[in-house]
């Protein structure tokens, strides 16, 4: 047994190094993930090896392992035990697992442009999800359920003149083009690769007739959430390096110009910072200057004495999209920070002046992405971008928020406390019960700490994702739980009879086998209820997560370990007298 | 803390126990209270610093016309007040409205677009569009409006109108509940869990189809490892009864029946099928006396039990310290089953495997 030579040993340390390592760098909740793969690791290294120590080593390197992690990383607590807000949002209708996914995503987009990372999105069933922050600010709160209830408005501009508004578009009729369309689209030339047909009232039909009247081949300048009341700025370098190279920087501020002037007023206007006139001032007092947060301190000081309200963007958003159309003239075709998210350019056909109802958007993928499969992949999205622009950047179903629940942070860390005081009396009060049972502080102490190292694994791993109040009552359930295989080997192999240690510790496995995979197969529908029935059980998934982890610690850890410990035990006992069964 | 071996004399008395148990369980199972999760319904928790005195707080509740249960529970942290209110029938109405509205709207903006274009389907959108008016009407009428006095132009007019209706029933519910709360309670916070009559039938249709699930899996993994039918009968037959005994448990103890005590009565399967293996296994595997056998395993077990009610009666106490509905109905139906093991292992399927293995022998 000597842990300096033995390659066994080293194996397992290297492993440990090296998940270690792993579970710092990545931190919750991946070290979670490699928590869980360590269990399965190690287990089976200490199921295929025979040696005691070896196994006893693995069981030992775990628990510093999820030491490590707890260490490391702050746990993760749900709402009940930190405090903090919920806000139940509700769909408008039940959707499939896949509309629920996106839906999801979506929110958590919205969210995260508010810089706030903390904040947890789960589906409840399949209409509704929780927005869970750790956080009761008012303010927060309030910023949070604006971004989920807004509404975006779509424009489509032509020529300075609004040619469709999301609210005469027929919101159920848009749609994606099947190929056969998109076929019968090309007429003589290449087909689209991908297209968006949507229908209008009649007073969308007449507006768009209007607009568009004799404008054959001008970009349509589709704007969601077109500011009102802005100006935009650009310092020179930042500018140039987002145009094409033919280009200058007045020819770029002419291509904005073109895309957000309004004949009915309302033009955002673009400058260069370099070459700003003293005449350039704020309209009103609330007239905003959009500007990149990397422009240079002094400008937005002279913006600010110029009268406007300074927003300051992500470089990523005030960097303009351009290409030449046919004609060479330069035409900008997204700048998100002025809402412009993409702009096709009109057909003749429309350009006559007569209404109509039924409109198609096509585009091609660029000839950059080669494989089909990435081109297929590419045209899937445009059509999901071009559908959410048209829809006014809506979530895929119309929701409502309902009333939020607050969770006191005093409330949730004293709810945490009492908790972790149950854990810990119901550990005493099991070894109590366990002790008087064998009277033999050699069976006794070893059931007690493999039940602690099972409780360590099992919070670290947990507490890596959530752990909320289903899954607290899961750890206290496993612990209770978690002491059964060992009460099993220690029953079977105090006994005297016939029976040689080998038969009662294959008896002993035979019975714990069976009891574990029982267990976890009688949780596992639950863990699965999404696949079973489409609804995630939120609620109570906790409780089935910490149960089967519980058992699966229990068959790949405590067998292995406490037999090891038992056979050392018992290589002792053969010197000292045996204690007896009661 | 020696036991008495129970299977000394006639061990076949024993039954009656269990029997006993099984008979005053089914008596209780049918009051069963449903919690919001499986009723549908709305469920308001706050908590308080001071004493708030149920009865006299539901009565004022209801006469500002809130059909209220209220139930006060004293708590660490002060007071802890739950008051339940069934579904609204305006927001059921509302949600069932809302269901027609979107499967009628596709066909008639199409409709509408259509008509537009040639004029031969214009009686059939207006046909079409009746329907839709119809149900949208019915919405209107939920907040006292009429369509016909809303100048509604079109089906987009109409379709945004209808939105905003469903808005105002949904915070009009909100209001009906808020308000009457806001005015007799001061609060420190407040949690509102609503569960609409289709979550509910779909919480029903998804916990019937995992149940369903859990069993057939159980069942199948006892007979693969036991091969055998009376052993496999016999461990199953311990784990229903107890499943049941803890069903008659809640139903006595008015646990409300919960994703939660779901849950709870899952993993009693599981914990049931320990003991009822451990015995059986020991009285197939085992040489000598089934009875000393069978003795043997239930000392084992009810060891195996002990730590399990410590680790359950712990959360119990934490339950009704913290009121965490999740910890009171996952421990209680826990304990209940529990008890209910100790009965179902020892007595029934103890018995059965005696009779089995002893039958054996002659």
């Amino acid at each position: 047994m000597n842990f300096y030579t033995d390659r066994k040993f080293h194996v397992l340390l290297a492993l440990f190094i090296l998940l270690a390592a792993g579970v710092v760098a990545y931190g919750t909740p991946l070290s979670g993930v490699i928590i869980i793969s360590a269990v399965i690791l190690f287990g089976s290294l200490s199921l295929i090896w025979k040696e005691p120590h070896i196994k006893l080593a693995a069981l030992v390197f775990l628990v510093l392992l999820s030491l490590t992690n707890v260490f490391a990383n702050p746990m993760r607590f749900g709402i009940d035990f930190v405090g903090g807000t919920r806000i139940p949002v509700t769909l408008d209708h039940s959707v499939d697992s896949a509309t629920m996914d996106e839906f999801v995503q979506t929110i958590k987009g919205r969210i995260s442009v508010l810089g706030l990372s903390e904040v947890k999105v789960r589906a409840i069933g399949d209409n509704q999800v929780y927005v869970e922050l750790p956080s009761n600010d008012e303010a927060t709160i309030a910023s949070i359920e604006r971004s989920l209830s807004q509404q975006g408005v779509y424009e489509g501009i032509v020529d300075g003149k609004v040619a469709v508004s999301g609210d005469r578009i027929f919101r159920t009729t848009i749609r994606a083009m099947g190929s056969s369309e998109l076929a019968s689209m090309s007429g003589g030339g290449a087909m689209p690769d991908w297209g968006v047909a949507f229908s209008v009232d009649r007073a969308g039909a007449e507006q768009f007739a209007a607009a568009a009247k004799g404008k054959a081949n001008y970009p349509i300048y589709m704007f969601l959430d077109r500011p009102t009341d802005a100006a935009i700025f650009f310092e020179r370098e930042s500018l140039r390096t987002a145009i094409p190279a033919d280009s200058s920087d007045k020819e770029a501020i002419r291509a904005m110009q073109n895309a957000f002037k309004m004949v009915a007023g309302n033009t955002i206007e673009a400058y260069v910072l370099e070459n700003l006139s003293d005449n350039v001032t704020a309209l009103t007092n609330k007239t905003r200057a959009l500007v990149s947060q990397n422009a240079s301190q002094s400008y937005k000081d002279l913006l600010k004495q110029r009268g406007f309200a300074v927003v300051e963007l992500p470089e990523a958003k005030m960097a303009p999209t351009m290409h030449r159309d046919i004609g060479g003239v330069l035409v900008l075709e997204r700048l998100e920070a002025a809402g412009l998210l993409t702009a096709p350019s009109l057909s003749g056909s429309l350009a006559t002046g007569i209404p109509n109802y039924n409109y198609v958007i096509t585009g091609s993928v660029g000839n950059n992405t080669t494989s089909s499969a990435a081109r297929a992949a590419e045209a899937v999205q445009r059509v999901k971008d071009i559908e959410s622009i048209l829809k006014g950047g809506a979530l895929p179903v119309q929701i409502s928020l309902g009333s939020r629940t607050t969770v006191p942070a005093s409330l949730g860390s004293e709810f945490l406390k009492l908790s972790m005081i149950t854990i810990a009396s119901s550990l005493i009060v099991i070894s109590i019960i366990i002790g008087l049972r064998y009277r033999n502080i050699r069976a006794t102490l070893p059931i007690v700490l493999i039940s602690l190292a099972e409780f360590t694994i099992l919070l670290s791993i947990l507490g890596s994702f959530t752990i909320d109040l289903a899954a607290m009552a899961g750890i206290i359930a496993a612990i209770g739980v978690g002491v059964d295989a060992q009460i099993v080997i220690t029953d079977e192999l105090l006994k005297k009879d016939k029976h040689t240690q080998q038969e009662k510790m294959a008896l002993a496995f035979g019975i714990i086998k069976t009891n574990i995979v029982v267990a976890i197969f009688s949780m596992v529908p639950l863990l699965f209820s999404r696949m079973l029935s489409g609804l995630l059980l939120v609620e109570v998934i906790g409780f089935s997560e910490s149960t089967i982890l519980g058992a699966i610690l229990g068959y790949l850890l405590t067998r292995p370990a406490y037999a090891a410990i038992v056979e050392m035990v018992l290589e002792g006992e053969k010197k000292a007298p045996v204690p007896a069964s009661s | 803390m020696e036991l008495p071996n129970i299977y000394k004399g006639n061990y076949k008395m024993l039954v009656i126990f269990p029997i006993i148990l099984l008979a005053v369980a089914i008596y209780f199972i049918p009051s069963i209270k449903m919690g919001v999760d499986f009723q549908g319904g709305t469920l308001i928790t706050l908590s308080t610093k001071e004493s708030v005195g149920a009865e006299d707080l539901q009565a004022k509740l209801r006469a500002e016309g809130m059909e209220a249960t209220v139930r006060v529970f004293s708590t660490t942290m002060g007071y802890r007040v739950e008051i339940e209110v069934p579904q609204s029938k305006s927001l059921v109405q509302a949600e069932e409205l809302k269901g027609q509205f979107n499967t009628l709207l596709p066909v008639v903006s199409n409709l509408e677009v259509n008509a537009y274009q040639n004029a031969s389907m214009n009686s059939e959108y207006q046909e079409k569009k009746a329907g839709l008016d119809a149900v949208a009407g019915s919405m209107f009428a939920l907040i006292n409006k009429s369509l016909a006095s809303m100048n509604i132009t079109g089906t987009n007019d109409l379709q945004k109108r209808f939105a905003d209706a469903y808005s105002e029933v949904y915070s009009d519910y909100e209001r009906s509940i808020s308000e009457p709360i806001n005015k007799h309670v001061s609060y420190n916070s407040m949690s509102v869990q609503t569960v609409s009559p289709v979550l509910s039938a779909r919480f029903i249709d998804s916990i019937l189809k995992i149940a369903v699930w859990a069993a057939v899996l159980s069942m199948i993994l006892v007979f693969v490892f036991f091969r055998s039918v009376v052993p496999s009968i016999a461990v199953l037959a311990g784990a229903a009864c107890d499943v049941v005994i803890a069903m008659g448990g809640m139903g006595l103890f008015g646990i409300e029946f919960t994703l939660a005590s779901f849950a709870a009565l899952l993993m009693l399967v599981g914990f049931s099928l320990d003991t009822d293996i451990l015995l059986t296994t020991r009285m197939l595997k085992r040489k000598g006396d089934p009875r000393e056998n069978a003795y043997d395993a239930m000392k084992t077990g009810l060891t195996m039990s002990g730590a399990a009610i410590v680790a359950f009666g712990a959360l119990f106490i934490l339950s009704i310290f913290t009121h965490i509905p999740t910890y009171y109905e996952i421990s209680a139906v826990a304990l209940c089953g529990l008890f209910g093991d100790t009965f179902a292992t020892w007595c029934i399927n103890g018995v059965l495997m005696l009779h089995h293995m002893e039958g054996k022998k002659k």
